[in-house]
């Protein structure tokens, strides 16, 4: 306990004497967690934009001609019960046909050869998010093909793939570009620690003479290395929120299409900085401080 | 307190102790002594673990330096003042700091660090000088500060490694004044000096050392 707090004054102390070598890795390292930060805002909106878009679709139901309405109902209680679906919507043959009219408009003449209404009645379900995987939706469909009273199943399979795929891109690189940008905190901080260490080397041995243990020599190097990784996670999150606030408000203003696109980003997104910041500059300082010999 | 028995050391090729076998009792005021070069420093780091003996077994405090692992030295090593010949006072630390040093090594309590050394500060006479810098002393006071860094935490064991080496003859008589008030204390001193003069007429043992040897043990 004392020890840590004397290994706290001597790293306060050796962070203001050696201020612009750690002013320098506390801005390497808040450059790097930004890049990541922007890269994490990024994916998280497209993440969002990609959730509620799929809201919007999901299977079209079409029902056999003339079922009864008691086994319509039927199904509307059987979708309804399903835990994968999140809404259900009834269409009716008349509904169906005023939509086509609505569609074709003055096009609408070519209905005209019909005697009676071509179309079926149908249901739309929408998935919850988490059963939007292609194999799952594909899965889903052929089982409610199987279904009495239903005439066949449509869903955009082509569509759900793409999506699915995009957001399995950003969510890889976050991860790749995140991990790349770790292990260069890690090594910006071992860098600096190393130089301090080789600075002080002297006094090092002198510590060493006097009875000092590992621990004690260590742990001022340590803390003043997690000392910057965190400044440089706070440097990076402050600056994020910045920027992020900047785009959130005049971003529109400048190019319209992305307003309403764009949505808050969550505390949790600020998160990752301060923690890598902090874990990965104490690993770097770790490997820095290394083996000491006696 | 300290004993060698048949100890060598190489360093490379060259031999620097051969076959030496000694020893200083608990509570002893000795003295090592030979001309430049014969070993009397190497034999001091011996001691205190910065070099390891190539053959034979050396105990210190109880210790048996053999089987000593790295993780523990720290620890014979607080059993062990040290006045190093080129002291090794740190100096963007005040005098007080670098006494104090010893001490927050073995994770002593602020009182404690403040009351000891405070204490040798006055003994050796230096406590108007707490919070000066080491650059800014004499030679003689630096020897001082580094005797009251050796002695603060009452080791079993002091060491000294040509404690008055360019210091005129009325510093040195000072600073042998303290080793002998360290030793009335109950710590075993081994001072290693090339100075015949300083145990000159002080009836304590003085050990030879010569071409890698033992030459002979003598009363000074
Ligand atoms: N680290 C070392 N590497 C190689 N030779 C050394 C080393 N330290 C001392 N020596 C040699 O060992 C001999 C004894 O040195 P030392 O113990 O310093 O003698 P003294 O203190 O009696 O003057 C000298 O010849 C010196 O050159
Ligand atoms: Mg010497």
């Amino acid at each position: 306990m004392r020890t840590l707090i004397y290994s706290i004054r001597t790293a306060l102390s050796s962070l203001w004497h050696e201020r612009w070598i750690n002013l320098l890795s506390v801005l390497s390292i808040s450059i790097g967690l930004l890049i990541l930060g922007v890269f994490i805002a990024v994916a998280f909106n497209m993440d969002s934009a990609l959730k509620r878009w799929s809201k919007n679709f999901g299977l079209v139901v079409y029902l056999q001609e003339g079922l009864s309405s008691e086994a319509e109902e039927d199904l509307r209680v059987f979708f309804l019960k399903d835990p994968d679906i999140e809404g259900v919507k009834y269409i009716s043959k008349e509904e169906a046909l005023q939509e086509l009219r609505r569609i074709l408009g003055k096009n609408g003449s070519v209905l005209e050869g019909f005697e009676s209404n071509p179309l079926p009645s149908s249901f739309e379900l929408s998935l919850k998010d988490k059963s939007l995987e292609p194999p799952v939706v594909r899965r889903k469909a052929a089982q409610i093909k199987l279904l009495e009273g239903v005439e066949d199943v449509e869903y955009g399979e082509q569509w759900l793939s793409s999506l699915n795929a995009l957001s399995g891109i950003m969510k890889f690189g976050v991860v790749f570009l995140g991990g790349a940008i770790f292990v260069a905190i890690a090594f910006i901080t071992y860098s600096t620690v190393k130089i301090l260490f080789y600075r002080r080397r002297d006094e090092i041995e002198t510590l060493k003479l006097l009875g000092a243990t590992r621990f004690f020599i260590r742990l001022p190097f340590l803390l003043e290395g997690l000392f910057v990784g965190i400044s440089g996670g706070a440097v990076s999150s402050l600056a994020l929120w910045g920027i992020y606030s900047l785009v959130l408000h005049k971003g529109p203003e400048y190019l319209p299409s992305i307003s309403g696109f764009l949505v808050q980003l969550p505390l949790t997104a600020y998160v990752p900085a301060l923690l890598a910041g902090a874990v990965m500059s104490f690993t770097g300082s770790l490997i820095a401080v290394g083996k000491i010999r006696y | 307190m300290i004993q060698f028995l048949n100890v060598s050391k190489f360093y490379d090729s060259d031999t620097v102790l051969k076959d030496v076998s000694l020893t200083v009792a608990k509570g002893e005021l000795a003295y090592i002594t030979g001309p430049s070069g014969s070993g009397k420093t190497t034999l001091l780091k011996l001691i205190y673990c910065a070099e390891r003996p190539d053959k034979g077994r050396i105990v210190v405090a109880g210790w048996d330096l053999q089987k000593l692992k790295q993780g523990t030295i720290p620890y014979l090593r607080r059993n062990v003042g040290i006045v190093f010949q080129d002291f090794r006072l740190l100096f963007n630390k005040t005098v007080f700091e670098n006494v104090a040093l010893a001490l927050r090594v073995r994770d002593a309590h602020p009182h404690e660090i403040k009351e000891k050394v405070t204490g040798v500060l006055k003994e050796i006479r230096l406590m108007h000088k707490a919070d000066v810098f080491p650059s800014h002393l004499s030679g003689g006071e630096q020897q001082r500060v580094v005797i009251a860094r050796a002695m603060v935490a009452k080791p079993t064991v002091l060491l000294a490694d040509e404690p008055t080496g360019n210091l005129d003859a009325e510093t040195s008589g000072t600073i042998t004044d303290l080793f002998r008030a360290i030793n009335a204390r109950g710590t075993t001193v081994l001072i290693a000096t090339h100075n015949d003069s300083l145990f000159h007429g002080t009836g304590r043992r003085v050990i030879h050392l010569k071409d890698t040897c033992v030459e002979k043990e003598t009363v000074g």
